[in-house]
């Protein structure tokens, strides 16, 4: 019974390697993938809210190969199967016609395989083995996706491995402190070392869910990765494993209080990762990289509410972390299907789309408003709980929400004007509705969306409250439509506010895509912006400024030894052998006064010596 | 048996030159092989030919008194396996009937004067072996009595004189302060007066005469000329065996056995060593002749062995004993090699040489494996031996200079390897198209002493432990 948990990995695994091999068996192979699928979500379904432990001595205490399955980590398991399926259904048509389509299918089950035996993992060093094998189809799956995308790969590996190492670190002396690394029996109290290692550990997490300061490979990889990717794995897989792991470290593994420097610090990272991503992305004029600096703002809210650890928070956190999920996976796919149909996702030639494609811009602005915060849709919710939370917790947090709130809404606004209202492009007069197979998947998680929204006990009730016990929740039950009127009315301003500065500037300057230019172009702000846009403050390039800098150094050293070695030495020793060759004339008296005298110092010497 | 080696070898040029000259060259020739040959058999099953009871009537003819111990039986072996190198050598370079035999004859002398230097236990008679040794080396040297040939000889002959006065002063001044000249009889003397500023003195005078016999730095002037200028065969003699016997056998025997280790004798050691090392090593990687190369690798070589000694530890005589062995081994195979290359190309200059690897593969091989010895690269013999020698060092807490041996090797490298690519790799040089091995003898005898250099490397505990540990016993108490 318990060896069912294998599956789990072996299932897409397999999967995947047999996509690998079928390099020209077009139709078979998306057929495998898509049955992959299936049975990963099936078995989701199936064994949701069960509770199975498998474990397999491997290499003593240190090395077990443990899995645990129990209701936090078999519902994560079926929402990453449910996109993943998703994802594989989309991808059959949109990436029809593509080059090394055996490998994107084959990385994308990997991934699949990876996340679950990650997710099921018990034992720290277990979970960093298949955590690190993302780096893997994350490179490749980025890779694939032409010349210019190796670059963003290899940004995208080198801020993930410099992360992860930390990760490395981290779980090094987690298992330390606690004397063992099996998750489940460790409880650190948070001080001293195990502060530093909870730091470590919170780096991992947040870096594989996207957040600030790791995050500047999204944008990147958004542009020339294929589109699915993007769906799959920054929006929403990633982030399911790198929250989870968070609010594993910060709610079970660390005894962390409510009023502690550590859940100041998340609640800081997530403040200013909503903030600075937001900003970014409301004056971005592409599609994907602004969807891409959102999926980096999101998370924000799910640090900023688990971070809060009052029990509003968490849950929000939690159900934010799927509602982001799914409304981000939502306008990567409509992002998907426009780049598709229209052939392009710069705004400056998209407009007026909603008569050419009416469902995926009812799909779009069903996801564009959930991830404002509209009630009565999904992300309203969600964001309402982290709100409380943040609210009980200080009131800067609350307002630094509340402005991310208020800027994601300005940016859909410009967004869903530039792309699907105003003129029609004169390009896209041929353009047609996507076909079903990519509709098919907008529209599930569209409705998703509302169901969530509307009947957001379901996956409150069932999903998250019990992730998190009753012992910790006190009671609270926060599903239902009840809300507090203050948060109500302070998001409907904000939500009216974010309205009126969208149409003041679509009046100034007649156009939607340039509806933000006000806000771009403010003095100071605009400095500031370009110098963003140009990269200035991206870590990974100040990053790499310091180590070509190091590296330059370490370089002249290099020159400055090898001088030594190959230079200097030899025309010293050149320069001694001159001398003594000099010295050597030939002439036999020379050589009788030598030895005398050496004679003569010889005995005196010895004479001394007694 | 130890007489044996002295009175067989002199009956046989009384016999050779009495009765037949120079008609007799071939036998004298397969009977001087014969002769090294069983030196070198009696020496490997020393226990039946050594210490036999029933020769004590013969022995007893002599009032000098010899014996063999373990030091003197390594060394003996290297006279015999160095005089065999050398004859073969002289078979083929020399060309002319008349010459052959005179070598052969002066060989065998010079062969006599060694043995009795390696088992003498008298001061007064190791003098006259010196002496017996050093006149038959002035002759080999100045055997092709060109301009060069004799100007080293003379060179040979000057500084030899200066030692000569300084070893007969030494002695008289011994023989006036303890009244013997046995070892014995001098150790346990000098032991009674170490404060003695007459005997102080006298050690030091001596002490200097083998520093030039050993052709240390700055006591080596005559060495660079008297190895080049001579004939191969007299080169392989000279750097293989006659200098390590006369200079530094004799300093080890001396030192041990008689003067006995002192702090300042132990520091004048390791400076003369240290300086003889660095010094010629860096004036060999100036040189460019290539026997000229080899003479100065020899003075460093010869610093290595003075520097162990001066650690003033079993260990430290054990690695300088090993050393000396190693040392005439592979020095003895690159003189053989430079004297195939000499032949072979008509000249020793290294600017006209280069390429010679694919024409005389045998010598190149063999050249490689010695100067990698030379250099102390594992696992050959060389590297145990400078293993030893800075482990010695640095157990008696000499630091500074076991650091400075492991160093100076860098050098070693150095100028071996310039040798070794400017003569035999690289393009072929000019002239050269035509150039074979020298021959079957010179190809063997390369061989032979590769694989001693390799056997004794790989097998390194085995030979350890049964041949040069037990040289300890020498050691006073």
């Amino acid at each position: 019974m318990e060896k069912i948990l294998l599956l789990f990995i072996l299932a897409p695994l397999s999967a995947g390697v047999l996509c690998l091999l079928m390099r020209r068996l077009a139709g078979l192979r998306e057929v495998t993938a898509l049955f992959a699928g299936l049975v990963n979500l099936l078995l989701a379904v199936l064994f949701l809210n069960s509770r199975a432990v498998y474990s397999l001595p491997l290499l003593g205490q240190a090395g077990e190969f443990s899995l645990r399955l129990y209701n936090f980590s078999s519902f994560m398991i079926l929402a990453a199967a449910v996109f993943g399926f998703l994802v594989i259904l989309y991808s059959s048509v949109f990436m029809r016609g593509r080059d090394y389509l055996n490998q994107f299918y084959a990385y994308i089950l990997i991934t699949l395989a990876f996340i679950n035996a990650a997710l099921l993992a018990d034992n720290l060093l277990l979970m960093l083995f298949f955590w690190e094998g993302l780096l893997l189809t994350l490179f490749g799956l980025i890779a694939i996706g032409g010349r210019n995308a190796f670059k963003a790969a290899t940004k995208a590996l080198i801020i993930a491995g410099a992360s992860d190492f930390c990760l490395m670190l981290g779980i090094i002396m987690t298992g330390h402190l606690a004397g063992t690394l099996t998750i489940s029996r460790i409880s650190l109290p948070l001080s001293g070392l195990a502060g530093v290692a909870f730091i470590l550990l919170v780096i991992g997490a947040i870096s594989k869910a996207g957040s600030m300061p790791f995050h500047s490979w999204i944008p990147d990889a958004a542009e020339n990765a294929p589109l699915p990717f993007m769906a799959i794995l920054p929006a929403s897989l990633e982030k399911l494993l790198g929250i989870y792991f968070l609010a594993r470290i910060s709610l079970d593994m660390f005894k962390l209080a409510a009023g502690s420097w550590a859940s100041s610090l998340l609640m800081i990272v997530g403040s200013v990762t909503i903030l600075f991503a937001v900003m970014m992305a409301l004056v971005q004029k592409d599609f994907k990289r602004l969807l891409s600096y959102h999926a980096v703002s999101q998370v924000g809210y799910m640090i900023l509410g688990i971070g809060t650890l009052v029990p509003a928070g968490i849950v929000g956190g939690l159900f934010h972390l799927i509602n982001n999920a799914l409304y981000k996976s939502c306008l990567f796919l409509s992002a998907g299907s426009v780049e598709k149909q229209a052939g392009s996702t710069d705004l400056e030639s998209l407009g007026g789309l909603r008569l050419k494609m009416p469902i995926t811009f009812i799909c779009f602005t069903i996801a564009a408003l959930s991830i404002s915060g509209v009630p009565p849709f999904n992300g309203f919710f969600s964001k309402e709980l982290i709100y409380g939370g943040a609210l009980e917790r200080g009131w800067i947090f609350y307002l630094a929400a509340v402005g991310g709130s208020f800027l994601t809404a300005a940016s859909f606004l410009k967004l869903g004007h530039a792309a699907f209202l105003g003129r029609l492009n004169e390009k896209n007069k041929a353009v047609k509705e996507a076909p079903l197979r990519m509709l098919a998947p907008m529209l599930v998680v569209a409705a998703t969306c509302v169901i969530f929204g509307l009947l957001n006990f379901i996956p409150l009730r069932y999903l998250i409250q019990p992730v998190i016990g009753q012992e910790r929740l006190g009671g609270h039950d926060f599903s239902g439509l009840h809300v507090n009127v203050f948060l109500f009315a302070v998001t409907i301003a904000v939500l009216i506010a974010a309205l009126l500065d969208h149409l003041y500037g679509v009046r100034k300057t007649g156009s939607g895509l340039r509806a933000v230019d006000h806000i771009h172009y403010a003095p100071l702000l605009g400095w500031i912006y370009d110098k963003a846009q140009r990269g200035y403050f991206d870590p990974y390039n100040i990053g790499m400024g310091l180590v070509r800098i190091f590296a330059h150094a370490a370089w002249c050293f290099d020159r400055t030894i090898d001088w030594m070695y190959d230079v200097f030495a030899v025309k010293l020793a050149f320069a001694f052998s001159y001398g003594i060759r000099k010295a050597h004339n030939g002439n036999y008296s020379l050589y009788v006064i030598w030895a005398i005298t050496g004679a003569a110092m010889v005995v005196v010497f010895l004479l001394k010596s007694v | 048996m130890p007489s044996l080696l002295i009175l067989v070898p002199l009956l046989e040029i009384i016999f050779f030159n009495l009765f037949f000259g120079i008609q007799m060259t071939r036998i004298a020739l397969w009977s001087a092989a014969a002769l090294f040959v069983f030196q070198i058999l009696a020496v490997l099953m020393h226990n039946y030919f050594f210490y036999n009871p029933g020769l004590d009537r013969i022995n007893s003819f002599f009032t000098v008194h010899l014996g063999a111990d373990r030091l003197a039986l390594i060394m003996l072996f290297c006279i015999a396996a160095v005089c065999l190198v050398s004859l073969i050598i002289g078979r083929y370079t020399l060309t002319d009937k008349k010459q052959r035999f005179n070598f052969i004859n002066v060989l065998i002398i010079a062969f006599i004067g060694m043995n009795g230097i390696a088992m003498t236990k008298d001061m007064f008679s190791l003098y006259v072996f010196l002496e017996i040794t050093a006149i038959s080396s002035f002759i080999l040297i100045a055997f092709r009595r060109g301009r060069a040939s004799l100007e080293g000889a003379f060179k040979y002959t000057v500084l030899s004189s200066v030692a000569t006065i300084m070893m007969l002063t030494s002695i008289a001044l011994l023989l006036f302060t303890s009244g013997d000249t046995s070892f014995p009889g001098l150790q346990s003397a000098l032991a009674n007066s170490k404060h003695n500023y007459v005997v102080i003195f006298s050690i030091a005078i001596f002490i200097c005469g083998l520093f030039i016999k050993g052709g240390l730095m700055p006591f080596h002037g005559w060495l660079p000329d008297a190895y080049s200028s001579a004939p191969p065969a007299v080169s392989v003699l000279l750097a293989g065996i006659v200098t390590k016997v006369c200079g530094v056998y004799t300093l080890i025997r001396l030192v041990t056995g008689v003067f006995g280790f002192s702090p300042g004798l132990n520091a004048l050691l390791l400076f003369v060593g240290l300086v003889s090392i660095i010094t010629a090593a860096l004036a060999a990687l100036g040189q460019t002749d290539f026997k000229r190369m080899l003479a100065y690798s020899s003075i460093s070589q010869v610093g290595y062995i003075i520097l162990a000694l001066g650690s003033g530890t079993g260990l430290g005589v054990i690695a300088a004993v090993f050393h000396l062995f190693n040392h005439s081994m592979f020095k003895s195979l690159l003189f053989v090699n430079s004297a195939a290359v000499g032949l072979q190309a008509g000249t020793t200059e290294m600017d006209d040489l280069g390429g010679l690897s694919s024409r005389m593969p045998v010598t190149s091989v063999t050249s490689i494996i010695g100067f990698l010895s030379a250099s102390g690269i594992p696992p050959l013999s060389g590297f145990w031996s400078k293993l030893l020698i800075i482990i010695a060092l640095w157990s008696a807490g000499q630091h500074f200079y076991a650091l400075a041996a492991a160093l100076a090797s860098i050098l070693t490298l150095a100028y071996l390897l310039i040798m070794q690519r400017k003569v035999f790799f690289g393009k072929l040089a000019p002239g050269l198209e035509s150039v074979k091995e020298a021959g079957l003898g010179f190809s063997l005898v390369s061989i032979a002493l590769a694989l001693v250099t390799i056997m004794a490397g790989l097998f390194f505990p085995a030979v350890f432990v049964s041949v040069f540990e037990p040289v300890k016993q020498i050691l006073l108490p």
